[in-house]
């Protein structure tokens, strides 16, 4: 019976193997990650906030969106904080100097002589104290840049309470839209509360190089400004004659300072009488309180900034907090000529954040007026889904009208704006109906966020008839709940997760996995002509011993016969 | 409409002395807003005013004191690698004092003195805190609670802290210091000042390690003549030659090349043995 035990053995393992091979043949297996917390989609609602609505003699349009702006504050600036009451100050957190409006010198109704005045302040910068950023402004979901803005002069904290380290709603990205009168004096007074020094450069705006007290008015250091240095102020005065839509941003160490976010839209409204514009859109977006000449011939009025970050140059000033080795890092050390753009941001956020704040909501026969700026160092290219938009405007200037171009792309060169006109008809060509459309950068880039998609500059247009009731698009696709949280910013979770009852394309679990022994491939295919005539690879190992011995017996000689070979040099040499 | 830019034109001429250099403003007429919040309408601010209402705890106003307390730039200077200070960086009370600050900026922008962790029954969001958009004074008062506590006063204004504005004030013994107060403790996240020069020749001598490994990876690689091997047989020459100069001695080309023809030929021989050897087991 124990005749044969080697046999038996090799009996049994023969026996075995269908089991055996299934298990050291199959792949990985598939793990569902864990996607850690998910934000609310749409996080602070003030539905009060949202409705049509008058604030002291201010009218104040609807805003559907998830994040409406607080109407107390369109209501400051549209009359100016020394307008308004104290109590509706009080819900705001504007400085009680923040805009002066007054003197109206030609009788029409409204304020001729407007003082605004902006703050630097710098968002997610870098604290001795702990580890961390403060005050904070995300982009996307844990998506926290260091940024520097101007900000309209505030009053209290800078964050927005005494729990948290976020930032109060009046400093945040992008830098304010400014909008003015034609022909409306206008002072911007710089308060640099900034460590660095800043100036302001009024880009396309009908300023004098010079102003009346006989000082720089142009902002730019090497021809006209002094420096406004840390703890200083500086007045800028115009009196712009031309209207349209032009930029404000700071022209000291630009490369740099326009690129931390030191740039904004500044817009210049037509004159008409008793014409209050909306000094600040804080966040851009809609225009809730729109001029007398756009309400002329457009329903609503939006104001969209592209911007666009190296993390690379944005993590400096969290890295550091002595300004001296700030300013080394940032201006000698930082290189933009090596860089590259990793956040694409609309009106200050990512997607799917554009998606609380930054929606174009409409209804349909309606026109919109689109205001689109680009202070991203890329040339970009906005597409809108579902819509032709009819380029109205570049760079504020009026196009011909029998030449204007209606289209669904619209390149923006850096700093270049365009003035769109979107039109809801559904007629196949300005619309094509209702429903949720989508528009972004169709460099595919820019519908990241530092490579991660979606995410970037994507924001939509959305009809009512799709809106639910906190502000959000009624999808009827994808869940967008796993974008609301960190670990897909940070790249943790795959994208298709749970697609399907199995997760067939989930995360792989390679942890412990061996691979087994390859197969041997299939014979070869001999059909004539069929294959590739490949040349083996040489195996010149053989060679290379040979070789070497050869030179190491060389060598040798040429040791010991030295004295031989000198001797026969010499003797040729001497010949 | 012409006409009305024209008069405007004119008319700016009028609003001209409204746009003149700051001046030094005292903001001494300041309305009551209740609950200590006094606010005027040039900038200036404070929020926790207490003139009068004892804290719990204390039976009497211990002592009345005043302070004068400057902010500003310039106030930095002493402190290199700071933007922003405050002229005097600690203060000691007893508790229960009745402190009166005279707040003082010196700079063209805004900035505050403001201190937390006070009782919140008393001080709405347990906070003292007077702003003024400089060059201006302002003049604020609070009562100290009993015990000692070291609070934290700064400047909230996105970074004006972390650049430097920021004291501590201790109440009878505080309990302990802060960090990063300027010439008075250290911060807890310390700047990295090894010289970027350093860093430059740390990177070259990387990138000049890198280069030789591609370089050596080039040589060495499996394809090149100079590959691992040709130096191992070069290892063996050097070795061998001796060993080779002794066999070989006093003998002609012609007869060490019969020589090494025959030692080739006996290594086949024994090799085809071995294989033969093989075979023959395999036929067993």
């Amino acid at each position: 019976m124990q005749k044969n035990p080697l046999g038996i053995l090799l009996g049994t393992a023969v026996m075995l193997m269908p089991f055996s091979a299934s298990a050291a043949v199959s792949l990985p297996k598939t793990v569902e990650v864990d996607r850690g917390e998910v934000e609310a989609v749409c996080n602070e609602n003030n539905p009060e906030w949202r409705e049509a609505q008058t604030i002291e003699g201010v009218e104040i349009q609807e805003s559907l969106r998830c994040s409406p702006d607080n109407p107390y504050s369109i209501a400051a600036e549209v009359k100016g904080t020394n307008n308004l009451s104290m109590e509706a100050v009080m819900n705001t957190h504007y400085a009680i100097d923040g805009i002066i409006k007054k003197n109206d010198m030609d009788g029409d109704g409204d304020p001729d002589l407007i003082i605004i005045k902006l703050e630097v302040a710098e968002l997610n910068g870098h604290s001795p104290d702990f580890k961390g950023v403060v005050p904070t402004f995300d982009i996307a979901p844990g998506i926290q840049p260091a940024m520097w803005v101007f900000a309209p002069k505030s009053r209290g904290m800078a964050t927005n309470s005494f729990v948290g380290v976020d930032a109060n709603p009046l400093l945040r990205a992008p830098s304010p839209v400014i909008r003015v009168e034609q022909g409306d004096t206008i002072w911007i007074q710089l308060e640099n509360t900034h460590y660095f020094p800043h100036t302001i450069h009024l880009h396309g705006v009908d300023h004098p190089f010079i102003d009346a007290k006989g000082e720089g008015n142009d902002g730019v250091p090497q021809t006209s400004d002094k420096f406004v240095l840390p703890g200083q102020s500086k007045t800028y005065e115009i009196r712009p004659r031309t209207p349209g839509t032009f930029v404000y941003h700071c022209h000291v160490q630009t490369h740099v300072h326009l690129a931390m976010g030191l740039v904004g839209m500044f817009i210049v409204e037509e004159n008409r009488p008793n014409n209050w514009v909306q000094t600040f859109n804080v966040g851009a977006g809609q225009v809730r309180h729109p001029a007398k000449a756009i309400l002329e011939r457009f329903d609503s009025e939006y104001d969209l900034h592209y911007h666009a970050m190296d993390k690379e140059l944005h993590s400096i000033v969290q890295d550091y907090n002595d300004p001296r080795l700030i300013a080394r890092k940032m201006n000698r050390e930082y290189d933009m000529t090596d860089s590259t753009e990793d956040y694409h941001t609309l009106n200050g956020r990512s997607f799917p954040y554009t998606l609380r704040e930054s929606m174009i909501v409409t209804e349909p026969d309606q026109n919109i007026k689109i205001r689109m700026f680009n202070s991203t160092g890329e040339q970009l290219a906005m597409h809108t889904h579902g819509h032709k938009g009819t380029i109205t405007h570049y760079d504020g200037v009026e196009h011909n009208p029998i030449a204007q171009i209606t289209r669904d792309i619209y390149d923006l060169a850096p700093a270049q704006r365009n003035d769109l006109k979107i039109s809801t008809i559904d007629d196949g060509f300005h619309s094509y109906g209702e429903g949720i459309w989508i528009f972004h950068d169709h460099r595919e880039k820019g519908i990241t966020t530092d490579g991660m998609n979606p995410g970037g500059n994507v924001s939509a247009l959305v009809y009512k008839s799709f809106l639910d009731e906190i502000g959000m698009p009624k999808g009827i696709g994808e869940s967008p709940m796993q974008l609301f949280t960190k670990k897909f910013q940070q790249r943790k979770l795959p994208v298709w997760q749970n697609i399907d009852s199995w997760n067939s394309l989930g995360e792989v679990d390679a942890d412990g996995y061996v691979a087994p022994p390859a197969s041997v491939a299939a014979a070869p295919d001999v059909t004539p002509g069929s294959a590739v005539n490949i040349p083996a690879e040489e195996d010149n190992a053989f060679r290379n011993l040979i070789m070497g011995l050869f030179l190491g017996l060389l060598a040798y000689l040429v040791v010991v016969k030295r004295e031989k070979i000198t001797a026969l040099l010499s003797s040729l040499k001497g010949g | 409409m012409l006409k009305k830019l024209s008069i405007a034109a004119m008319s700016m001429a009028l609003a001209m002395p409204v746009f003149a250099e700051k001046e030094f403003e005292d903001h001494n007429n300041m309305m009551d807003h209740g609950d200590g919040h006094l606010m005027d309408m040039t900038g200036g601010m404070i929020m926790g005013q207490n003139t009068d209402t004892l804290p719990g705890g204390c039976d009497s106003i211990a002592a009345t004191k005043e302070i004068t307390v400057h902010a500003g730039h310039k106030y930095a200077e002493k402190f290199p690698g700071r933007m922003y200070a405050f002229d005097v960086q600690e203060y000691q009370f007893e508790p229960c004092t009745k402190l009166t600050v005279n707040f003082i900026n010196d700079d063209s922008v805004r900035h505050q003195w403001m201190m937390h962790g006070l009782p919140k029954y008393l001080y709405p969001k347990g906070m003292f805190h007077m702003e003024v958009t400089g060059p201006g004074k302002i003049s604020g008062t609070l009562i100290f609670p009993p015990g000692d506590k070291t609070y934290l006063v700064h400047c909230d204004i996105a970074q004006h802290m972390e650049k430097g504005m920021k004291g501590q004030l201790k109440i009878g013994k505080g309990d302990g210091d802060l960090p990063s107060i300027p010439g008075v403790t250290a911060y807890v996240i310390q700047d990295d000042y090894s010289d970027s020069k350093d860093d430059e020749d740390e990177s070259i001598v990387e990138a000049v390690t890198e280069e030789m490994t591609e370089i050596k990876e080039k040589v060495v690689g499996n394809d090149s003549f100079f590959s691992g091997i040709t130096i191992i047989g070069l290892a063996i020459g050097l070795i061998m030659a001796p060993l080779l100069a002794r066999r070989f001695k006093d003998m002609t080309v012609g007869e060490v090349l019969m020589d090494v023809l025959g030692l080739v030929k006996a290594g086949f021989e024994l090799i085809s043995k071995a294989i033969l050897w093989l075979i023959g087991l395999v036929k067993k």
